[in-house]
C-alpha cells in the first residue's frame, strides 16, 4: 500500500469516525433534554460532560486528515 | 523530498463534465477536509447546546406552589375526582379522595408528552388515552406506556375546617 493509498484511507477512517461522534451528540442532546424535563441536574452535567469529550475527540480527528 | 511523498499532479476532469459540460456560478467543491470541519463544528454546537442545557437545568427555578384551599372535603366523594388548576392557572392537576380522610393530588399532565390523564376507577389507574400510558392510582408511578417519570406529585391535607388544601408540588416523587 502506497503512503498516498493510506493516507487516503485514514482519511475515511477519520471522517467515519468524525460522523459517529457526530451521531453520539445528537443522542446526547436527547439525553440532556429529558434530563432537563426530569430537573436532573446531575445527569444533565454528566452528559455535557461527555458532549464535551467526543467534540475535543472529533477535533482531535481533524489533524489526521490530509490537508 | 522523499521519494515517498506523493507529488500534486493535475487532475483530470471527471468524465461526467465532459457529457455535461454546464457549470452553476455557484458551483464549489467541497473537500473531505471541509466536509470533516463542518461536522466537527456541528459537533462543538451541540457541545455548547448541552452545556447550555445542563446549565439551566441547574439554575431555574421551578414553581412548586404556594399553600392554598382547593374544595370542601364533603363536596368529593370517595372515589371520586376533582379537577383543579395549580400551582398557575396554566397548570391542570386532579384530586382523588380515596378514603374518608385521604387524599392524592397530581398534575394531569402525562410525563410523556404533557397530555391529560384522567381517572380510571374500573382499572384503579391514571391513564393517559394519548399513548396509553397508565399511572398507580396512589403513588402516580408508571405502570405500563410510553411514560418514564411518575405523575407530578401535589402534597395536599385535610384540614380541621374541612378544606383540602395544596401545600406545593413535591419535588422528586
Amino acid at each position: 500500500m502506497t503512503v498516498s493509498q493510506r493516507g487516503r484511507r485514514t482519511s475515511s477512517a477519520v471522517l467515519i469516525y468524525v460522523i459517529i461522534l457526530m451521531a453520539m451528540q445528537v443522542f446526547l442532546v436527547t439525553v440532556a433534554a429529558e434530563a432537563f424535563l426530569a430537573d436532573e441536574a446531575g445527569l444533565a452535567w454528566a452528559t455535557a460532560a461527555v458532549s464535551v469529550v467526543l467534540f475535543a475527540c472529533a477535533a482531535g480527528f481533524l489533524r489526521y486528515l490530509r490537508p | 523530498m522523499t521519494d515517498h511523498e506523493p507529488t500534486a499532479q493535475p487532475v483530470d476532469p471527471p468524465i461526467w463534465k465532459r457529457d455535461f459540460p454546464f457549470q452553476a456560478a455557484a458551483e464549489e467543491e467541497v473537500t473531505r477536509r471541509d466536509f470533516a470541519r463542518y461536522l466537527v463544528a456541528g459537533t462543538g454546537a451541540l457541545a455548547v447546546g448541552n452545556v447550555g442545557l445542563a446549565a439551566w437545568t441547574q439554575l431555574r427555578t421551578i414553581n412548586r406552589g404556594e399553600p392554598r384551599a382547593i374544595v370542601a372535603l364533603n363536596a368529593v366523594p370517595a372515589g371520586e375526582t376533582h379537577l383543579f388548576r395549580y400551582p398557575t392557572d396554566a397548570d391542570p392537576a386532579v384530586l382523588l379522595r380515596v378514603g374518608d380522610t385521604d387524599v392524592v393530588a397530581f398534575s394531569q399532565k402525562c410525563t410523556h408528552l404533557g397530555c391529560v390523564v384522567y381517572h380510571q376507577p374500573d382499572e384503579e389507574r391514571w391513564h393517559c388515552p394519548c399513548h396509553e400510558g397508565n399511572f398507580e392510582v396512589i403513588t402516580g408511578e408508571v405502570i405500563s406506556g410510553p411514560p418514564l417519570r411518575p405523575l407530578g406529585r401535589i402534597e395536599v391535607e385535610v384540614r380541621a375546617d374541612g378544606m383540602i388544601w395544596a401545600l406545593g408540588r413535591i419535588e422528586k416523587p
